[in-house]
C-alpha cells in the first residue's frame, strides 16, 4: 500500500530561545496509509494537535517534510495551500465548527461552492452526506438548533462532501458526553469502511481510542510508540 | 450567492452594532445631504441677488468703460446690438442703461451716487428695480420721475415727492449740465452698495441730461433662459461682442469676490464631507474590527478548510457593502426628510445674513439635486469599502493554527 501521508522527522519548535524553546513536535517520522483509521493519542500537551495542524497544513513545521500523495505541503503557502486544503484535506475540530448564521446543509455546501461544484450537484451531495450521517430532515437547521453530536456529525459530513484523501479530526469527541463521543466514532468508523477515506483523529479518551484501528502515541512532541490493532 | 448570503447574515449577528454602524454611516450621509442642500439654497439665493438684483447674467460695454465709468465710453450703436440680441434665442432679456456718476442733491445735503437711466417695462424682466418699490410708484415713462435708495434718501433727508438735482458732466462735450427731478419712489434692494448710492431715471430723460443719442448706449444688460449659458465663455453672445469694439462680460467675471465665494463654498461642502466621512469611516474600520474579533475562530475554520485570504476579503467586503446600501438607503430618506423640510420652510430664525455686502433675507431655501442621491451615496459607498479593506486583510491574514488555538 501507498502512504496517503507522511511525515519526515518534522519538528515544530515554539521560541527562539533555546532554554525556553518549546518542542511540540519533535523529529516524528510517520506514514499514514490509504483507508486507515488512526488515533494519535497521548495527554494533554504531547503534540497531539501541532501534529494534527502540521498534518493539515494549518501550520508550517520549523524542519522536516510533510508529504501528502507525494506533495510536500510543508513548501506551500497563501492560496496554493489554501487550496490544497479545500481539495485534499477534510478538516474535523472540537466544537464550534460550524458557521452559525449557516443551517447544517448550507454548511456542507459551503465547501462545495469553494470548489466551484455546480449548483445541482452540490444539492445531491448534499442530500445523500446527510442521509449518510442520519440527518435528513434536519438540515435546514442551523447549528444553535442541532445537539452537540448533530453538529459533529455535520461536520463530519462538511468534511466528508469535498471527498478529500485524508480526513483530520482533532478531539472530535472531547465535547460530547461519552455515549454520544462513542456513536460518532462509531459513525465515523463506519464511513471509513464504507468510503476507504483515511481518518486520523487525536484523543485522549481510552473509550475512543479502542475503536482505533492504529494507535500512534506521542509523549513530549515525540513519538512513544506505534501500534496497529 | 452563498457567500453574499453568508456577509448578509453575518451583519445581523449583532444587529446592535449593525444599527448603530449604519446609523452612523447614515446619519453622516443624511447631515451631508442637508448641508449641501442649504449650501445650495445659499448659493442660489447670493447668484440670484448678484444676478437678478441689478447686475444680470451678464453686460456688454463699450471696450475700457468698466475701468473708470467714464461717461464718454459709450457704444454708439445700440439699434445694430439690439437686433444682434434679438435674434438670440438663448436670451431670457435685455436692455439698455445709460450710466453716470453725478451729484445728487436735496435742499438739505448732498451726496455722491450713481445714476442709472433705464427702460422701465425692460427692465422689468432684467432687474429688481421694480420689485425693490418700498414706497411709491415705479417708473412709468415721465421725464422727472426718480426713483432713490431708502439710505439714500434718509442721508439727503428727502420723501416721496421731495425735489432732486442731479448734477454731472454732459458725455459728448464734458459741459456740466444739471436737472430736476421729482422722487416718484424708495427703494429697497437689501444691497448696501445700492441703497446707499444709486438712483434710477428713464432712460430718455438721462440721455437727454447727459446730451446722449438714442442710439448711444453706456450698458445693455443681459438674462439667459439657462444661467449656464452666461458661464460658457464658448457661447455665440460672447464670442459675438468680444471685439475691439465691445466686451461681454458674464456675471462671473463682473463679479470676481462673488464667484471666488461660489468656489469656497462649493469646497466647503466637500470639506465638510470629508469630515463626516472621515469620522464614520473610523467607526467602520472599528465595527469591522469587532466583529472579526469575535469571529476569529470561526475564521480560523474557514481557513483550515480552504477558504482562500481573497475570498475572505470578499466576504469582508460584502458584508462592508450590504452595510453601506443600507445605510444609503436609510441615509438618503432622511436626508430627502430634512432637504424636503428646509426646501418648504428654510432655515428661518437665524436672522438676516449679509453676504459681500448683500444680504441674504432670514429664509435661506434648501435645494435638492441629483448628486446628492448619486454622487454623495456612491461615495458613502465607495469609503465604506475602502474602510473595510483593513480589517478585511487583517481577517485574510489569519493563521489558521493560531486562530484555533483561542479560547471562546
Amino acid at each position: 500500500m501507498t502512504a496517503v501521508i507522511s511525515t519526515f522527522e518534522v519538528c515544530r519548535y515554539f521560541g527562539d530561545d533555546q532554554e525556553t524553546m518549546v518542542k511540540a513536535v519533535d523529529r516524528v517520522s510517520i506514514e499514514i496509509e490509504r483507508g486507515e483509521f488512526t488515533a494519535i493519542v497521548g495527554p494533554s500537551g504531547s503534540g497531539k494537535t501541532t501534529l494534527l495542524h502540521l498534518l493539515g497544513g494549518l501550520d508550517n513545521p520549523t524542519s522536516g517534510s510533510v508529504e501528502l500523495s507525494g506533495t510536500n505541503i510543508a513548501d506551500m503557502s497563501g492560496a496554493t495551500l489554501s487550496d490544497f486544503r479545500r481539495d485534499h484535506i477534510g478538516f474535523i475540530f472540537q466544537s464550534y465548527n460550524l458557521i452559525p448564521v449557516f443551517s447544517a446543509e448550507e454548511n456542507i455546501e459551503y465547501i462545495m461552492l469553494l470548489q466551484g461544484v455546480d449548483a445541482s450537484e452540490r444539492k445531491r451531495r448534499v442530500a445523500d452526506m446527510l442521509q449518510q450521517i442520519g440527518l435528513e430532515g434536519l438540515g435546514n437547521r442551523r447549528p444553535n438548533k442541532l445537539s452537540g453530536g448533530q453538529q459533529q456529525r455535520v461536520a463530519i459530513a462538511r468534511a466528508m462532501v469535498s471527498h478529500p484523501q485524508i480526513i483530520l479530526a482533532d478531539e472530535p469527541t472531547a465535547n460530547l458526553d461519552s455515549k454520544n463521543g462513542i456513536a460518532l466514532l462509531d459513525l465515523m468508523k463506519e464511513l471509513n469502511q464504507q468510503s476507504k477515506m483515511t481518518f486520523v483523529f487525536s484523543t485522549h479518551d481510552e473509550k475512543i481510542m479502542s475503536r482505533a484501528s492504529r494507535l500512534i502515541h506521542m509523549h513530549d512532541g515525540e513519538i512513544e510508540l506505534d501500534e496497529l490493532r | 450567492m452563498l457567500t453574499i448570503k453568508l456577509a448578509f447574515r453575518n451583519l445581523f449577528r449583532n444587529t446592535r452594532r449593525t444599527v448603530l454602524t449604519a446609523m452612523l454611516i447614515s446619519l453622516s450621509l443624511a447631515a451631508l445631504i442637508s448641508v449641501d442642500g442649504v449650501m445650495r439654497g445659499m448659493l442660489t439665493l447670493l447668484v440670484d441677488n448678484v444676478t437678478g438684483t441689478i447686475g444680470g447674467d451678464a453686460q456688454i460695454h463699450r471696450v475700457g468703460y468698466r475701468e473708470n465709468l467714464d461717461v464718454d465710453l459709450f457704444m454708439e450703436n445700440a439699434a445694430e446690438i439690439e437686433r444682434t440680441l434679438q435674434r438670440d434665442t438663448s436670451l431670457k432679456s435685455y436692455s439698455p442703461r445709460v450710466i453716470s456718476g453725478a451729484m445728487i442733491s436735496s435742499s438739505y445735503n448732498v451726496a455722491a451716487g450713481l445714476l442709472y437711466g433705464i427702460d422701465a417695462e425692460r427692465e422689468r424682466s432684467t432687474s429688481k428695480v421694480a420689485q425693490a418699490v418700498l414706497r411709491g410708484e415705479y417708473l412709468a415713462g415721465g421725464d422727472n420721475e426718480l426713483l432713490i435708495g431708502h439710505s439714500l434718501a434718509e442721508l439727503l433727508e428727502v420723501d416721496l415727492g421731495d425735489r432732486i438735482v442731479l448734477t454731472l458732466s454732459e458725455a459728448t462735450t464734458g459741459e456740466l449740465a444739471q436737472a430736476l427731478f421729482r422722487i416718484s419712489g424708495i427703494l429697497n434692494f437689501g444691497m448696501r452698495e445700492l441703497d446707499d448710492n444709486f438712483v434710477f431715471i428713464n432712460i430718455s430723460a438721462a440721455r437727454k441730461t447727459l446730451a446722449m443719442t438714442d442710439q448711444q448706449t453706456h450698458e445693455f444688460v443681459l438674462t439667459f433662459l439657462n444661467l449656464e449659458d452666461a458661464e460658457n465663455p464658448e457661447h455665440g453672445i460672447f464670442q459675438q461682442f468680444n471685439n475691439t469694439e465691445t466686451e461681454a462680460l458674464s456675471w462671473l467675471d463682473l463679479n470676481k469676490e462673488i464667484s471666488f465665494i461660489i468656489e469656497i463654498m462649493a469646497y466647503s461642502s466637500l470639506m465638510i464631507g470629508a469630515v463626516l466621512f472621515l469620522l464614520a469611516s473610523l467607526g467602520v474600520i472599528n465595527s469591522i474590527f469587532m466583529s472579526i474579533y469575535e469571529r476569529i475562530y470561526e475564521f480560523g475554520v474557514i481557513k483550515a478548510i480552504g477558504t482562500r485570504p481573497s475570498e475572505i476579503v470578499r466576504l469582508i467586503l460584502w458584508e462592508a457593502l450590504l452595510l453601506a446600501l443600507i445605510s444609503c438607503v436609510i441615509g438618503m430618506l432622511l436626508g430627502f426628510a430634512v432637504g424636503s423640510w428646509t426646501a418648504t420652510n428654510g432655515l428661518g430664525g437665524l436672522g438676516e445674513v449679509e453676504f459681500s455686502g448683500i444680504t441674504l433675507g432670514n429664509n435661506i431655501l434648501g435645494e435638492f439635486h441629483i448628486s446628492q442621491f448619486t454622487t454623495f451615496p456612491f461615495f458613502t459607498v465607495l469609503l465604506t469599502l475602502a474602510a473595510a479593506l483593513y480589517p478585511a486583510r487583517f481577517a485574510a491574514k489569519i493563521v489558521p493554527s493560531e486562530a484555533l488555538q483561542r479560547s471562546l
